[in-house]
């Protein structure tokens, strides 16, 4: 079998004096695409800052795998370079900085640690044009700066508007439905679902079983007190919208 | 009776008072030898003091020619050329400019040795009277030229009542240690509306003093930003008086400074009528061991009622050595007003920082990207194009300099 694209062993993480995960296994092969179920606090969001590289967490056990390569060693920026996304819960406002010229020095960046040379301004356009009328995102937004004035549904519209231009080869959306409408949400489940396919990876985090009636998943984990308690397929999630979170809090006691 | 022991004068002083004399100026001449410099006893000076920072005084500036071009061409702009504090050939002016000279000190006597220096030493004025709608931007570009001297440029500007006009002033010049002394006085007229921007852009073993005054009638609209870009000693005064009811003024400002230099811009905001409003944004930005000094007084009189004044200053400290010292001060006498002050100093933002990255931006150009953004609010508040590239081209040549 080939080499999964990403694989968690036994990750311990803590912050100040608390552990947050304590031993989470995963294993995510090409093409899949899976969801992380957990209870709010349980850990899920630290699993997503660690993997896009954030500081302020401390890793005290285990490894991550990318593409056989070991993703704790890279800085935030030559992760995303190697193709890791992180499709952030609370987008940052930065005011100052024009999204258009956030989006190309994003792009460029990547191109350049590829080796690959400068887009043109006219390649750029249409690449942002064409993203843009996908996902719904106004002329009028990207002519802001970054993330400043957008309500909360602009804001993950534009994460995936990103995600989409920087066509990365693992996605992890942390609760990208949280803040969104059913409007919204469709809009938003149909651009990721566009994105899918057999070389592609996504890490799709949530809380609630409803994004993953847009986002269907291959697999479904359930998180508890900082790992990963149970494993199946998506029928787990609905199981889990059934019966709450309780009994699986119990399985981890046992 | 406060008995004073005479003081030891400095080297500079020394330089000050014969300077001083030489001009006939012997009540200036004996203020210098009987009180020196500003110390940092005297408040407004507390965070520059003279007498430790200014160690030597040039010779008083003979005329000059500018030598080349200008340090920042302005496309579109009329240019009209001050070296050595002499006002150059012109040329023709366009509509609305009338060039002159005006002779004796341009700014009102005041209770401060620089201010006075000035008035005392300068020769000639660079005069402009300017009314309707001035179209091209207007240029005035102080070169300090030759071996390094001493040496005063004035401006005196008369905007007549409801004429428009944006002026840029900068200084530059020949790479030598001058001791620079700019005074401009801007008066505006009723309903007037002028953006006014001064530029310090003088060689880096320069030491430069920029002293700016407003007069603001009814009605005004101004807007001032002093930029100090260049000197290893820089300290700027904003004088700003409101005399007519109805005036709005926008005070900007930005000192960047890094290795061992030291910028100051000290302000002085006085609200002497009802019914005036201002707001003032001063940045400063540091790193090596640079120090950043920013001072802010607005002063509302007894019978100045709905003053609205808003003052925030915010310092980025980019290395651990540098010093970021920022005073605000509201000296309110009326009863009737909103006025309030923020200061904020810092590193970049961490989470910003990360969230860049994250999109695969390396750090360092994540840190500049951040920098300009902090940046932005000043540059971009100047609403012509050329003067904004202008402005964006210094901010961005500070950036790129290797430390």
């Amino acid at each position: 079998m080939s080499t999964p694209m990403l694989e968690i062993k036994n990750l311990h993480v803590r912050v100040e004096d608390q552990e947050i995960l304590k031993g989470v296994n995963l294993t995510l092969n090409r093409g899949e695409v899976h969801a992380v179920m957990g209870r709010n606090g349980s850990g899920k969001s630290t699993l997503s800052y660690v993997l896009a590289g954030k500081d302020d967490y401390e890793i005290t056990d285990g490894e991550i795998l990318f593409n056989g390569e070991d993703l704790l060693e890279m800085e935030p920026d030559e992760r995303a370079a190697a193709g890791v996304f992180l499709a952030f819960q609370y987008p940052i406002e930065i005011p100052g900085v024009a999204t258009m010229t956030f989006l190309k020095a994003a792009m460029n960046a990547q191109r350049k640690s590829r080796g690959e040379g400068e887009l043109s301004t006219p390649e750029f356009m249409k690449a942002v044009k064409e993203a843009a009328s996908l996902l719904e995102v106004k002329q009028d937004m990207l002519k802001r700066p970054l993330n400043v004035g957008f309500s909360g549904g602009e804001k993950k519209r534009a994460e995936i508007l990103q995600m989409a231009l920087l066509a990365p080869q693992l996605c992890i959306l942390d609760e990208t439905d949280s803040g969104l409408d059913i409007d919204a949400l469709k809009v938003v489940s149909e651009g990721v679902n566009k994105l899918r396919g057999p070389d592609r990876t996504m890490l799709v985090i949530t809380h609630y079983q409803r994004l993953l009636n847009h986002i269907v998943p291959d697999v479904v984990h359930v998180f508890s007190d900082g790992r990963v308690v149970e494993t199946g397929g998506k029928e787990l999630a609905l199981e889990l919208e059934a019966k709450g979170y309780a009994d699986f809090d119990a399985e981890t006691a046992a | 009776m406060n008995i004073q022991a005479p003081i030891r004068l400095s080297a500079a002083e020394e330089s000050l008072a014969s300077q001083l004399d030489s001009v006939g100026a012997e009540g200036l001449a004996t203020l210098v030898r009987d009180k020196g410099l500003p110390t940092r006893r005297v408040e407004s000076y507390h965070y520059t003091d003279l007498k430790m920072l200014l160690n030597d005084v040039p010779p008083l500036a003979s005329a000059a020619q500018a030598g080349g071009a200008p340090a920042t061409d302005i496309a579109g702009a009329y240019r009209i050329v001050v070296a050595n504090g002499i006002v150059q050939n012109s040329g023709t002016a366009p509509a609305g400019i009338a060039v002159g000279t005006v002779e004796g000190p341009v700014m009102a006597s005041r209770d401060d040795l620089i201010v006075s220096l000035n008035g005392a030493l300068g020769k000639q004025a660079l005069g402009l009277d300017l009314t309707g709608d001035v179209d091209p931007v207007i240029h005035v570009d102080h070169r300090f030229e030759g071996a390094a001297a001493h040496v005063l440029s004035r401006t005196r500007i008369a905007v007549a009542a409801g004429a428009k006009a944006t002026i840029i002033e900068t200084v530059s010049g020949s790479d030598a240690a001058h001791l620079g002394n700019l005074a401009t006085h801007v008066s505006l007229g009723e309903g007037a509306e002028v953006t006014h921007i001064v530029v310090d852009m003088s060689a880096l073993q320069a030491r430069q003093f920029s002293n700016l005054e407003y007069r603001i009638e009814a009605n005004a609209k101004l807007k001032s930003v002093m930029i100090n870009a260049g000197a290893a000693l820089a300290r700027a005064q904003v004088f700003a008086d409101f005399v007519g009811e109805g005036a709005h003024s926008d005070f900007l400002g930005l000192n960047v400074a890094d290795t061992d230099e030291h910028r100051d811009i000290t302000l002085d905001i006085s609200h002497a009528v009802p019914n005036t409003t201002s707001t003032e944004l001063y940045k400063q930005i540091v790193r090596g061991r640079g120090k950043g000094v920013f001072q802010g007084k607005i002063t509302v009189v007894k019978d100045a009622q709905k003053t609205d004044a808003k003052m925030m200053t915010q310092g980025l400290m980019l290395s651990d050595e540098a010093e970021i010292l920022a005073k605000p001060e509201l000296v309110i006498y009326a009863d009737d007003v909103v006025c309030g002050h923020g200061a904020t100093c810092g590193d970049l933002d961490e989470t910003s920082l990360f969230y860049l990255m994250s999109r695969g931006i390396p750090r360092a150009d994540a840190e500049v990207m951040l920098i300009r953004a902090f940046l932005a609010e000043i540059v971009d508040a100047v609403e012509n194009e050329s003067v904004s590239e202008v402005l964006t081209d210094i901010v961005e040549r500070w950036l790129s300099k290797d430390v």
